[in-house]
């Protein structure tokens, strides 16, 4: 199974991590529209963080909940997830 | 006529001191009282480092009855009430009990029991139709967190207005804020005005955790909280409470009573941006910084002396500088401001009543209490944060902030004509 | 020093109603006008086990409809309830708050036990599965302080924002902090409470309230002022209102629903009743005085009516105290006992009460108490019209605090 976060897994934690309905291609289309104006913020990004770390046993540094698009998250949590690979 | 409030009892319990000389020899000295948590055991969580307070009831004098009907922060608060009423040489019963108010804060209340309740009836959170049968006595009053300043009233046979206040970790300063408001409007001629807070249970702890608010510094608890410094890296959560009397200035005089210094300004405002970030700019507690200083006819060169919320995160320290420097101007570089959460850790709730507790202490003892383990020094802080070591200052105007989750930003000015030396 | 502020009186414009009868003015007014009684079997999950069988549940509320959908996993239900009722109070109010400076509205709640529910869900994962299963979430959500946290956020509204985390009578001090914050300078406040006590660890707790009602038929278990009189019910769900500074909600034409005139406060011990009936003549007394208000323009009191014998007698003693030989004859009543306690949140519904029953000329009944055993006027059984222009609200602590606020219809313009 690839360790890498996709929009697809990053629509579905938004949702049952923070409570967002997001559709994955719209993330895709457009992954430099601003985080805020969907409502996530870094509580939520920091949740869905947790549940990443949970989910494949690493531990994630601080940084990726402090991104404000969508393409800068999943940049960053799959640094941390191949560095830990 | 304007009806002035003066400060004429302290009480306070504080970690790594129980009681005014305690915490005031620690402040002066620059110690820290931060260590790993022992009240329960921290593994597996990330920060796992505390300001906890050697805290013994029944040496106190509360007695094995209230030990067991008072959470933790009820007892501190009964036991700073206390040491403040005997400083203040109100005799119970001297003064109409309904023109006396108690007006306490707490962010979280009982949640330590409420935890140490749950972990029984719920089996260890197996069920959440938790056993009724299992819930230890005494957990209403848990519950309920206007236990707090009713357990102190009914202490001292108050029967004003009385209440608790929770806005996050400004409730001590608006706790105070609110007493002094009512003393000023003529409600009340007396007010035990503070704050407590026990929050350090696994359930406090980790929900920081979760945020990555507290500081993972795990190896180093004593150089952990380092409020403004460049490698800062979170807040050392802590415990206690400080209780002050409040008096109307005249009430005062009339028993021939000598105040600590007077609460001249307060104002609260709400940041609407996020229920635990701030912004860079520090607007809103600039606001109410401005706002609380026109309270008081000061202006903001007078200030000698600012008492930091200083909570050791990125964020805040960066807000709260700039929000000092936008109300302070050019005067803000020449005007120390310090943290004691370097020392005494950040205890939520009640941090904001013992912050102003050390502000009446520094300014009747004219010291500047320091910032403990300020080294490094962040090209976005670059005030006077009075380094490690506290120092000598006649203090006659000084300004308290705090910040709390849910975008309360608070201000509290006080001020000091002459009086005793205490 | 009341009375210079008296310059700028604070005025309520709008009514915002998350009730166990009724959400919304209309629903709540009618039901409450009628006498209708929703006390019922507590249904809510995990609840049916306990020695506490009745309560005011607000069934009719779905939070996925009242609140933005991120707030059903990011908060709990009593700010889901304070959300929509702020909403609802600034719809009804037409304030357009987006038009006015940020730092001109605030935000008051009281709040007697926060996110329960919430923080239940947390301490399990915590102790089910571990410290780090603890979402970020748990730290904005559980303390009393959310409510007025999510709506200052939600409607940018950065005036003075506070929290009394009181019991009971903590619902009518929020608006005395309201009032301080429109004499002080705020334009408007969006001020009330809102509860959410009904989650299985809550009601756990709630169980060592001596006052409580162990009922299991809720057509006996809330009848106060009677001699049956057993307890209260709780309830969950509360009132926001939106309160403004006279001449400015004038100046835009706001419908003016009520002058809140005063509010006095007293303490006399939990559980000790009797004691109370002097705290609330007292606080009546300091309400009236600072309204400057005579006991005999009194028209209507909305009673805090705790439904144990002791206690309503006390406050029937109290108010004889006060009003005199009057008190027999002003109309008392306790919509509350058709849908319950709901702690801070039921002082606020009082208001909401008091203020539409001024509006109307109407005092709503208390329903289902028929036979009062007190000497009071107590509305029973149907709705009563009347000439009102001052009404008295009550409220008392179960940790021992007594409040009362004196509300006035307004009188034409200015």
């Amino acid at each position: 199974m690839s360790r890498e976060l996709t929009y697809e897994e990053l629509a579905s934690l938004m949702k049952s991590c923070t409570g967002i309905t997001m559709d994955p291609q719209r993330l895709r289309d457009d992954p430099q529209a601003p985080l805020a104006d969907i409502g996530l913020d870094s509580l939520g990004l920091l949740a869905i963080v947790s549940e990443l770390e949970k989910r494949h046993g690493v531990q994630i540094d601080s940084g990726p909940e402090a991104c404000k698009t969508p393409g800068d998250f999943v940049a960053a949590v799959n640094e941390s997830l191949t560095v830990g690979a | 006529m304007t009806r002035r409030v003066a400060v004429t009892g302290v009480g306070v319990v504080a970690p790594g001191g129980v009681g005014v000389p305690a915490f005031w020899d620690m402040l002066t000295a620059g110690r820290t009282a931060t260590r790993g948590i022992t009240l329960f055991d921290p593994a597996g969580f990330r920060s796992r480092i505390a300001a906890e307070c050697d805290f013994d009831a029944a040496a106190f004098g509360l007695s094995p009855q209230e030990v067991a009907r008072a959470d933790r922060y009820v007892q501190f608060a009964m036991v700073a009430a206390d040491e403040a009423i005997r400083d203040s040489g109100l005799e119970p019963g001297a003064q109409d009990p309904w023109r006396t108010g108690v007006s306490l804060g707490t962010a979280v209340g009982g949640t330590t029991r409420l935890e140490h309740d749950y972990v029984r009836v719920s089996g260890e959170g197996e069920r959440w139709d938790v056993d009724h049968r299992r819930a230890g006595p005494f957990l209403e009053r848990a519950f309920t967190p206007s236990v707090l300043a009713s357990a102190v009233a009914e202490r001292f046979g108050v029967h004003g207005a009385v209440q608790t206040v929770s806005t996050g970790c400004t409730s001590g300063l608006d706790a105070i804020g609110y007493a002094f408001q009512a003393i000023e409007e003529d409600l009340a001629d007396v007010y035990i005005a503070g704050a407590s807070d026990s929050p350090i249970s696994p359930i406090t702890v980790a929900c920081f955790d979760a945020i990555r608010a507290t500081s993972p510094n795990n190896d180093d608890p004593e150089h952990a909280s380092r409020p403004f410094d460049a490698r800062r890296d979170g807040f050392v959560m802590g415990e206690g409470a400080a209780v002050l009397v409040l008096e109307e200035l005249e009430h005062a005089r009339a028993r021939g009573v000598d105040p600590y210094c007077e609460i001249s300004g307060f104002a609260t405002f709400g940041n609407a941006y996020h229920m635990t970030g701030l912004t860079r700019e520090g607007l809103e507690m600039s606001m109410a910084i401005d706002t609380a200083l026109d309270h008081a006819r000061i202006a903001s060169c007078d200030i000698d002396y600012v008492n930091a919320h200083g909570s050791g995160t990125k964020q805040n320290d960066r807000h709260e500088t700039a929000a000092v420097k936008r109300s302070l101007g050019e005067h803000a570089y020449r005007t120390p401001m310090s943290s004691i959460k370097s020392m005494v850790g950040h205890s939520l709730g009640a941090i904001g009543a013992i912050e102003v507790a050390a502000c009446t202490l520094a300014m009747a003892r004219g010291v500047v209490p320091p910032t403990a383990n300020y080294e490094d020094p962040d090209p976005e802080c670059d005030l006077d944060y009075v380094p490690k070591t506290a120092r000598e200052a006649r203090l006659r105007r000084v300004l308290s902030v705090g910040s709390g989750f849910g975008g309360f930003q608070s201000a509290v000015v006080m001020s000091r004509d002459g009086g005793r030396s205490r | 020093m009341n009375i210079p502020a008296a310059e700028r009186r604070t005025v309520i414009t709008g009514l915002g109603i998350i009730a166990p009868n009724g959400m919304g003015t209309d629903a709540f007014w009618k039901a409450t006008r009628e006498g209708v009684s929703v006390l019922d079997r507590i249904t809510r999950e995990g609840c049916d086990g306990y020695p506490l069988r009745v309560a005011g549940e607000v069934r009719a509320f779905d939070p996925g409809v009242m609140v933005e959908e991120r707030f059903l996993v990011q908060t709990d239900r009593f700010s889901h309830f304070a959300m929509a009722a702020a909403d609802l109070a600034l719809q009804n109010a037409q304030l357009r708050t987006e038009e006015m400076p940020a730092h001109r509205v605030g935000v008051v709640t009281a709040a007697g036990s926060g996110g329960g529910e919430f923080g239940q869900r947390e301490l399990q994962r915590l102790w089910g599965k571990g410290p780090s299963y603890v979402g970020p979430y748990q730290s904005i959500a559980w303390f009393y302080a959310a409510s007025t946290g999510q709506i200052s956020i939600r409607g940018g509204f950065k005036g003075p924002c506070g929290v009394v985390a009181s019991d009971e009578a903590g619902g009518l001090d929020a608006f005395a902090h309201a009032a301080r914050s429109i004499r002080n300078g705020a334009d408007a406040v969006v001020v009330g409470a809102t509860e959410a006590p009904l989650a299985p660890y809550s009601m756990v707790c709630q169980l060592g309230y001596p006052e409580l009602s162990r009922s299991e038929d809720p057509e006996r278990a809330y009848l106060p002022f009677t001699a049956e009189a057993c307890g209260f019910v709780p309830a969950e769900g509360g009132a926001m209102l939106v309160v403004e500074e006279e001449a400015a909600a004038r100046a835009r034409g706001a419908p003016v629903r009520a002058v809140v005139l005063g509010h006095g406060a007293t303490f006399t011990r939990s559980s000790r009743w009797d004691r109370s009936r002097e705290g609330l003549a007292r606080a009546i007394g300091a309400a009236l005085e600072r309204s400057g208000c005579a006991p005999n323009e009194i028209d209507v009191v909305f009673a805090d009516a705790l439904g144990t014998v002791e206690a309503d007698r006390a406050e029937a003693l109290a108010l004889a105290d006060v009003l005199g030989p009057r008190a027999a004859r002003v109309p008392v009543t306790a919509p509350k006992a058709g849908f319950g306690r709901a702690y801070g949140g039921a002082a606020a519904l009082d208001v909401a009460a008091a203020v539409l029953a001024l509006e109307h000329g109407t005092v709503p009944p208390t329903p289902r108490v028929t036979d009062v055993c007190h000497d009071l006027d107590l509305v029973t059984c149907r709705p009563r019209g009347v000439e009102l222009r001052t009404a008295l609200v009550l409220s008392r602590g179960l940790m021992g605090s007594n409040a009362a606020l004196v509300l006035r219809r307004p009188e034409g313009e200015i």
